[in-house]
């Protein structure tokens, strides 16, 4: 049954093959082998045949503790993963993690985060699993001197079959195949190592080369662009919403039709459709002026039914406006030191000169909603204390921990700043001139380089901080003042 | 030649004696043949090609309606306010439901050493891959800017700036779903590496020796391979068992993490995986029943095969429609008035019939398997596995038409799928059994080397004395 193969000089034995017609003969003929010290052989087979590693005296296999070590590694990084763009927010080496902040919930809770940490592991596991097998296996293998010997194509089928390697200290071509055919086996064949030869045809170096520099063509024209400024417009592979089909609001419609071009969407060629008759703009419709913006009903009745309202805005324009009228209002000051540029101030001044509004009537006296009391004016310093006297001082006297900081820096000639005002000189002083709608105004509004305070403080607070000005102000009036009622006033009246 | 064999009935249970799971005398050789037959023949059955013509002619019109959806916007749907979760969310777990049991005959029955999964395993996990990218495909259309959808997944992106958000469901259905297609996929690739090789080497052309030998991976069926390969296999499984069982859990969270009544529940994970498990199997015999008829796999699968899903359809039947009647039991004793009256609403509110047909075709048809006869017939297998099918694709359709009547009585609605949806729907089917079909033609539709090593096992159980005694000089 030995079959003979022409055996010329150059060629090289892989090894001896022996087949068998079931499984157990197989298994029994491993076992044979192992006992008679043969250490390099193996035996293919179409489907696992259990017992046969024992057989063989193959070791098991580390595969699982590879899988393992890759599962733990996939845990780590699938928290951490999670932790680092969820729960971080610092720069990181690459890119800065982005923190959700959803119903209040913290941003890296363990149960939350199971499911993608487990689902991080069982698909990195599946891939250490099966790369861990191949690479065990060295597979793919698609050149093995086995794949040249016809009989060899039942081991995928319905044959079993042993080789002899002749990698094996004791292998001996002759005695190979007769261990072989006394341990049962039906078909004996040599096999031979493939000396074809193994180089690449030249057309297909040059083509495999040619392909690898088109290969690195991409990456190099994307890191190119990356690197450089450009001037031309950004390719839009897809509109992505930077393009809208729509009018912008006061520009022109489209004409409906070429012919006949007074043919609009809407009257007068509008982009939009005009307000209906009848339509309640948006905002306060019945707006309290005199407790939210310090200023007589009567008189701001009267001005926004002849003017626009818009002179009514801003207490600071018009505060410039004063300033260039020659009146001698000192320069109040708040913390703008740096973004004061000396160009703006011109250009404020340039517009409040054209359009120089009217001072509006202050109300004089604390509007109705305003508890004039003790508790009233205990939480007026309270706010007093957290707002104001960074500058203007505890005292009021405008030494506050600001503006000495900063006239240290002025008088080294590191920043420009103009000092907190006094809020005890005779203007301001003056009932008349600055009456407690003016204190509210400012205070809302800001005034010169002082900053508004409308967004901080409360309507209610802001009058109390008025309440606690007036207080202070008392504390500081030489003789009797002609009105004595600055404070008392309103509470007489409520 | 085989089928010249009568066809055994394997299905009687006889204590004394293992019943076979390969019948018709076939040796191992036979085996190869039978399970290659397609795939080597030079003219495949007309049939083959009738079903082909057909499903391809539906999936052009889906890939139609795909490029009609992107240009238009998810308007060309149904889904709208209330209901903004209409047909596409319905379609995705009802397919991603099927896709689980492939894995759970590969796996889970694998690790319990259920020998007859054998000869299905490998067409229930090519049926898994297939359903899966059926299902992914519908959240995957409706993300509305389809061209940015690779902002699912937690690649950096200077444009955005941002990360996903780790703690949302529809977020963890990403990764769950795309795990679940990937090990679904390394799976079944790994098992037919064995079964490639037996076809490379069966080849009688050129070009078919050259792709199924790169496919193949140069495998030899070496001890030494299959030692490692074995090892593998049992670790892909133990891997594979509890993803499968996490992956419908995490779709069941896309409802049960909301705070809407009738979906904010616990009982869904466990009945989504019941339910998951159902349909599944009964998506297995309407194919396999066929396929084995038409392309004489008769004495692989048999009849017992069939009878064993049968049972499975029926417990996890029972289990689906424990779920529903513990759900109105919870609604009741919760004594919360909006869980009360989701659960009035999904039975009793405009969708009674959904519900009625989802209650008749779950729990009421899957009871005729309790007869052997029925479980044993073909037809009437087929039968109530569409039916089933039906059923569990309604179920989905009564669960998100819960939406319809939300907290806002002004806003309720009746949802009316448009024509879209519903030829996405069967287009999604086309796509299916397409691909379905070229599996069949092209790939090795039945484990060969597992079905080889189960027939050992049987013989070697006949002997009843293992191997050692066995050998024969």
């Amino acid at each position: 049954m030995i079959h003979e193969t022409s055996q010329t000089a150059d060629r090289k034995p892989a090894g001896v093959l022996g087949q068998f017609e079931t499984a157990d003969e197989l298994l029994h003929a491993c076992e044979q082998a192992r006992d008679a010290g043969i250490k390099r052989m193996d035996a293919y087979t179409p489907f696992p045949v259990h017992g046969i590693e024992r057989a063989m005296g193959v070791p098991r296999t580390i595969l699982p503790f590879f899988v393992l070590a890759v599962g733990l590694g996939a845990c780590a990084l699938g928290l951490g993963l999670q932790w680092y763009t969820n729960g971080t927010e610092q720069l990181g080496p690459l890119w800065s993690g982005y923190q959700f902040k959803i119903s209040g919930k913290p941003y890296f809770s363990l149960p939350a985060n199971i499911p993608v940490a487990f689902e991080v592991i069982v698909l990195s596991s599946a891939f250490a699993a099966f790369l861990g097998m191949l690479i065990l296996n060295r597979l793919p293998m698609l050149a093995n001197p086995l794949h040249r010997i016809p009989r060899f194509k039942r081991a995928t089928n319905d044959r079993f079959f042993l080789m002899l390697e002749a990698g094996d200290e004791s292998f001996d071509l002759s005695a190979a195949r007769e261990k072989l055919a006394g341990w049962g086996a039906t078909e004996i064949e040599d096999v031979w190592l493939d000396n074809t030869d193994h180089k690449l045809p030249a057309f297909l170096q040059t083509l495999g080369m040619l392909a690898l520099v088109l290969l690195m063509v991409p990456p190099v024209l994307v890191y190119r662009a990356r690197g450089m400024t450009s001037r031309e417009t950004r390719l839009h592979v897809n509109p992505d919403m930077d393009f809208q089909v729509r009018y912008d609001p006061q520009s022109l419609g489209p004409i409906d039709n070429d012919d006949d071009p007074t043919q609009y969407l809407f009257e007068h060629q509008r982009a939009a459709f005009a307000a209906v008759p009848g339509t309640v703009a948006r905002g306060p419709i019945d707006e309290d002026v005199e407790y939210l913006r310090g200023i007589e009903a009567e008189w701001f009745d009267q001005q926004t039914r002849v003017a626009a309202p818009a002179v009514l805005v801003s207490g600071r324009r018009q505060e410039k406006g004063r300033q260039e009228e020659g009146k001698q209002e000192e320069k109040t000051s708040e913390q703008e030191e740096s973004q004061q540029e000396p160009g703006s101030e011109l250009t404020g001044t340039a517009e409040a000169e054209e359009e120089a509004p009217p001072e509006p009537d202050w109300i004089q006296e604390f509007p109705s909603q305003v508890d004039v009391s003790e508790t009233t004016l205990l939480r007026g310093q309270r706010m007093f204390n957290i707002y104001c006297s960074v500058c203007h001082g505890y005292s009021g006297d405008g030494n506050g921990l600001v503006n000495q900081r900063a006239m240290a820096l002025t008088i080294n000639g590191n920043a420009g700043w103009t000092t907190a005002k006094s809020l005890y000189d005779a203007e301001t002083m003056n009932p008349e001139k600055n009456p407690v709608g003016r204190i509210y105004d400012t205070i809302t509004n800001g005034r010169a380089t002082m900053g508004p305070y409308a967004t901080r403080i409360q309507p209610a607070d802001r009058w109390a901080i008025v309440l606690y000005v007036k207080s202070l102000h008392e504390t500081r009036r030489d003789a009797p003042h002609p009105d004595p009622n600055a404070v008392t006033q309103g509470e007489t009246e409520n | 030649m085989s089928t010249a064999w009568p066809l055994v009935d394997n299905s009687i249970e006889n204590p004394s004696r293992r019943a076979p799971l390969i019948t018709g005398g076939l040796d191992y050789d036979g085996v190869s043949d039978v399970v290659s037959d397609l795939a080597e023949m030079e003219k495949p059955p007309r049939i083959w090609y009738v079903l082909l013509a057909i499903s391809a002619t539906i999936t052009l019109i889906l890939g139609g309606l795909i490029g009609l959806l992107f240009l238009k916007g998810v308007g060309v749907w149904g889904n709208n306010n209330p209901v903004y979760w209409g047909w596409p969310i319905v379609n995705f777990v009802f397919w991603v439901g099927i896709g689980h049991a492939g894995t759970l005959i590969s796996a889970i029955l694998f690790l319990f050493r259920q020998h007859w999964r054998t000869s299905i395993n490998r067409a229930a996990e090519a049926m898994t891959i297939f359903a899966v990218i059926c299902a992914g495909m519908f959240p995957g259309i409706h993300i509305g800017r389809v061209w940015v959808f690779y902002w699912l997944f937690p690649i950096p992106s200077e444009h955005l700036s941002m990360w996903p958000q780790f703690r949302s469901p529809l977020l963890w259905d990403v990764f769950a779903v795309s795990t679940y297609f990937t090990v679904s996929l390394l799976f079944w690739y790994m098992g037919m590496v064995p079964d490639l090789a037996t076809f490379r080497d069966r080849s009688k052309t050129k070009v078919r020796k050259m792709i199924y030998g790169i496919l193949s991976l140069g495998w030899t069926g070496s001890a030494r391979h299959w030692h490692r390969y074995e090892s593998a296999y049992v670790i892909l499984a133990a891997l594979a068992t509890p993803l499968v069982l996490s992956v419908h859990t995490i779709v069941s969270f896309d409802f049960a993490i909301s705070i809407v009544p009738g979906w904010h529940t616990t009982i869904f994970p466990p009945y989504f995986v019941a339910g998951a498990i159902f349909s599944g199997f009964a998506m297995v015999i309407t194919l396999l029943v066929p396929m084995r008829a038409i392309f004489n796999l008769r004495h692989v699968i048999t009849v017992r095969h069939i009878e064993n899903m049968n049972k499975i359809i029926m417990v996890t039947g029972l289990m689906v429609g424990t779920a529903y009647a513990i759900e109105f039991f919870i609604a009741w004793y919760s004594a919360n008035e909006f869980e009360m009256f989701a659960f009035m609403n999904r039975s009793f509110g405009p969708y009674w019939w959904a519900y009625v047909t989802m209650f008749t075709c779950n729990v009421l048809v899957p009871q005729l398997f309790w007869f052997k006869r029925i479980r044993t017939s073909m037809v009437w297998s087929v039968i109530i596995c569409l039916l089933v099918n039906v059923g569990m694709w309604f179920e989905r359709f009564v669960i998100v038409m819960t939406l319809n009547r939300d907290y806002l009585p002004s806003s309720w609605a009746y949802f009316k799928p448009t024509w879209v949806d519903v030829m996405m729907l069967i287009g999604s089917f086309g796509l299916f059994f397409t691909l379905f079909l070229l599996f069949c033609r092209f790939l090795p539709v039945v484990a060969m080397s597992e079905v080889k090593g189960t027939m050992t096992f049987q013989r070697n159980m006949a002997r009843a004395g293992g191997y050692a005694g066995d050998h024969q000089p």
